[in-house]
């Protein structure tokens, strides 16, 4: 990778709840990983990659906070999704 | 009847009588079953005023018309008393197995007056019912009692009993069924040993007799297949049970860490329920008929110190016991949860309660003389060994045995206590969910999450996603939430499946199905309105009982952690809960003054001018 990428890549964590889980690379540690997506990304992006869908059947958090499918991304997100489902 | 027996068993434990009462169908109709009825029976009952450990408390145990019939869940029923802990109202929900055969006797409700002499156990089969003599059980934990009770009744009876906690009249006291299943909150376990009532043992074959069998069979089967295919695509609830909430509402920032002085626990990924799948789960264990089986059998193999079988731990118990003490060892989570169990604690104010002891002996407001030891965040075998004390009022267990409110207020510092009408928070901090601050402050069973969870919509996405951390909106959010919670309580389903599938899936919570349900079981003709009607009855109710129990608007209200202490870090960073923004909108709602009170035209509007002049 050139200095020059550094300009067109972000780096972000992606963390993937509950049955999600399964989604991320095999050897995860936890239910976290970090990725390079291109600079101009947005969450939906992100959601879209590992096949879950922006919509009422998931919950999707960036940084924490609701967010809009179309917010763009920065250095150290953090895009957390998990299914709409009752809990405790 | 259909649906309810419309049958009502009165104990009266002073004189050891027993009789038996018929329900006017009007009234079952219009308090809809289960917490509906109870509060109807305990209101008229009762001076609301009397000392909640006194023989003039009373007792309910409440099935509701779902409850034994097909309907997917219907395996529930609520313990209705007036709280020692609280001093306002309990309404503690369990399922397991105990509810459905307690219908099966032939009783909607078992309604318990006075106080034995002695210790007592309740033994009904059908029409045979006996006050039998509990001495030889007296001391003995919740296994050993129910194993006793099995061996000498039925061994397909059902047993529902207290643990030498609820015979110390510790005020956490919880009422066990099936071994692990709780009515945890609020100390019922007190009200039965203050009682000398040990355990109640249940076995009939009355199933209760429905308007519409065969159009109520294939409703039920509709249900239980949509609920199949859901946990064939991937079930959280099945793979993990509650236990995968940790970890999201520590992505909230909201999951109660070291007595809630943060929301964010750097131990979440060894207490939640990926680790308990791998390291503890034997497997799922349902209710009674659930096609959902969150519940967990467990067992941390021989050789820990933790070492035990039960079932557990849910979330709430995780967070309380877990994250809330600041404690990162599952095992000894499983093995505290295991404990609380056999000796009859509610996991969540126990936990909550040694969490706030932690703090004070760290803020050294405890001297460690009272103590005998040092009591830092994180040492679980202290929490482990306090339980134990607890549940027999050993020594500091003494004092803890009073919950966190009446144990900060002795040392001084009643700030420290995350309380709402004194009882502990589960496990959701609301300073990064707005409006579960506003339930814990108005809840008449003070901070539950089990009384109008509007959670499901703040943090879990059911049936939308609502930004947590605003307030407009919320006090009408609540109240949908708090009818549609009277609505499950009452008609005797689990809230796990009932939001999802008995209620339209948009934001207005519209009980659809549930009248469909009720109408084909009962065949009373409810309609949605009718249905909601009813749930706003009880709720007017069950509030009417506490301001005649001497509770104010001024009652509705949060400790000073959550209403001036904002959350030092994570995505709810800086927040407070704002319940000035939501309280006098959420009177306003309800139809209440600005003191809190149903006006007079609300409690005409839902028929209940008589009963409360
Ligand atoms: S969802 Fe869980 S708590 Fe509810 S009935 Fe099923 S097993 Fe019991």
């Amino acid at each position: 990778m050139s200095v020059f990428d550094n300009f067109f890549v972000i780096k972000i964590s992606v963390k993937l709840l509950a049955t999600y889980r399964k989604k991320l690379p095999e050897g995860t540690k936890g239910c976290t990983c970090q990725i390079e997506v291109p600079t101009h990304s947005v969450v939906r992006h992100i959601v879209e990659q590992y096949d879950l869908a922006f919509d009422e059947t998931n919950v999707v958090l960036l940084n924490g906070r609701v967010t809009d499918p179309e917010q763009k991304l920065k250095n150290d997100d953090v895009v957390c999704v998990f299914p709409a489902l009752a809990g405790g | 009847m259909n649906g309810w027996h419309g049958k009502i068993l009165k104990i009266n434990l002073t004189d050891q009588i027993v009789e038996q009462e018929e329900v006017n169908p009007g009234i079952a109709k219009d308090y809809l079953g289960g917490r509906g009825w109870a509060i109807k029976y305990l209101y008229e009952g009762m001076d609301p005023s009397a000392d909640p450990l006194s023989p003039e408390n009373i007792l309910i145990f409440a099935t509701g018309p779902l409850t034994g019939t097909p309907a997917p869940t219907g395996n529930r029923y609520m313990v209705v008393a007036k709280s020692p802990l609280t001093g306002a109202l309990s309404n503690s929900n369990s399922g397991g197995e105990f509810p459905t055969w307690m219908k099966r006797t032939g009783f909607d409700l078992f309604i318990f007056t006075g106080k034995s002499s002695k210790p007592v156990y309740l033994w009904v089969n059908e029409d045979q019912v006996e006050i039998r003599s509990a001495e030889h059980l007296w001391g003995q934990d919740v296994h050993q009692t129910t194993d006793i009770l099995l061996a000498e009744t039925d061994p397909n009876a059902k047993v529902a009993c207290i643990g030498p906690a609820g015979e110390n009249l510790v005020l956490m006291a919880a009422i066990m069924n099936d071994k692990h299943r709780a009515a945890a909150r609020s100390g019922v376990g007190a009200v039965m040993g203050s009682k000398n009532l040990k355990a109640v043992v249940v076995h009939g074959r009355k199933n209760p007799l429905m308007y519409d069998a065969d159009a109520m069979q294939k409703l039920s089967i509709e249900i239980a297949k949509e609920v199949g295919v859901a946990v064939k695509a991937g079930s959280a609830l099945r793979e993990y049970g509650t236990a995968y909430v940790p970890q999201v509402t520590n992505e909230l920032g909201i999951l109660p860490t070291r007595n809630f002085q943060s929301g964010q626990f750097e131990g979440v990924d060894t207490i939640d329920g990926l680790t308990l799948k791998e390291k503890y789960l034997i497997r799922p264990k349902p209710c009674y008929r659930c096609p959902i089986a969150c519940g967990r059998l467990t067992e941390v193999a021989e050789g820990s110190r933790y070492d035990g079988k039960g079932e557990g731990p849910e979330y709430e118990s995780i967070s309380s016991l877990g994250s809330a003490c600041g404690i990162d060892n599952l095992a000894a989570i499983t093995k505290a949860n295991y404990v609380c169990n056999e000796l009859g604690l509610d996991t969540i104010t126990a936990g909550m309660t040694v969490a706030a002891a932690m703090e004070m002996y760290e803020r050294s407001y405890i001297p460690e003389d009272d103590i005998g030891k040092p009591l830092r965040f994180g040492d679980a075998d202290m929490l482990i060994e306090l339980l134990e004390k607890i549940a027999y009022r050993d020594g500091f267990g003494d004092i803890l045995a009073e919950g966190s409110y009446r144990l900060a207020e002795k040392y001084g510092h009643p700030e420290i206590a995350v309380t709402a009408r004194k009882m502990e928070f589960p496990g959701y901090d609301p300073r990064g969910s707005q409006g579960m601050g506003l339930l814990y402050a108005t809840a008449s069973v003070g901070a539950s999450h089990m009384a109008g969870d509007t959670a499901y919509v703040e943090v879990f996405g059911v049936p939308e996603k609502i930004d947590p951390l605003v307030t407009e909106g919320k006090p009408a959010l609540l109240k949908r939430f708090g009818n549609a919670f009277v609505n499950i309580d009452a008609t005797g389903l689990c809230v796990f499946l009932a939001l999802r599938y008995v209620f339209d899936a948009d934001i207005n919570l519209w009980p659809t199905r549930l009248t469909k349900l009720m109408n084909l079981t009962t065949g009373a003709n409810y309609t949605p309105e009718s249905m909601l009607q009813a749930a706003d009855r009880v709720f007017n109710l069950e509030r009417m009982f506490l301001i005649r129990a001497g509770f104010t608007g001024k009652d509705d209200t949060l400790p000073p952690r959550m209403l001036h202490e904002p959350l030092p870090s994570g995505p709810a960073k800086g927040y407070v809960v704002k319940l000035d923004e939501m309280l006098p909108e959420f009177y306003q709602l309800q139809g209440w003054d600005k003191n809190g009170i149903p006006t007079p035209e609300k409690l005409a509007e839902l028929g209940l001018s008589e009963i409360v002049n």
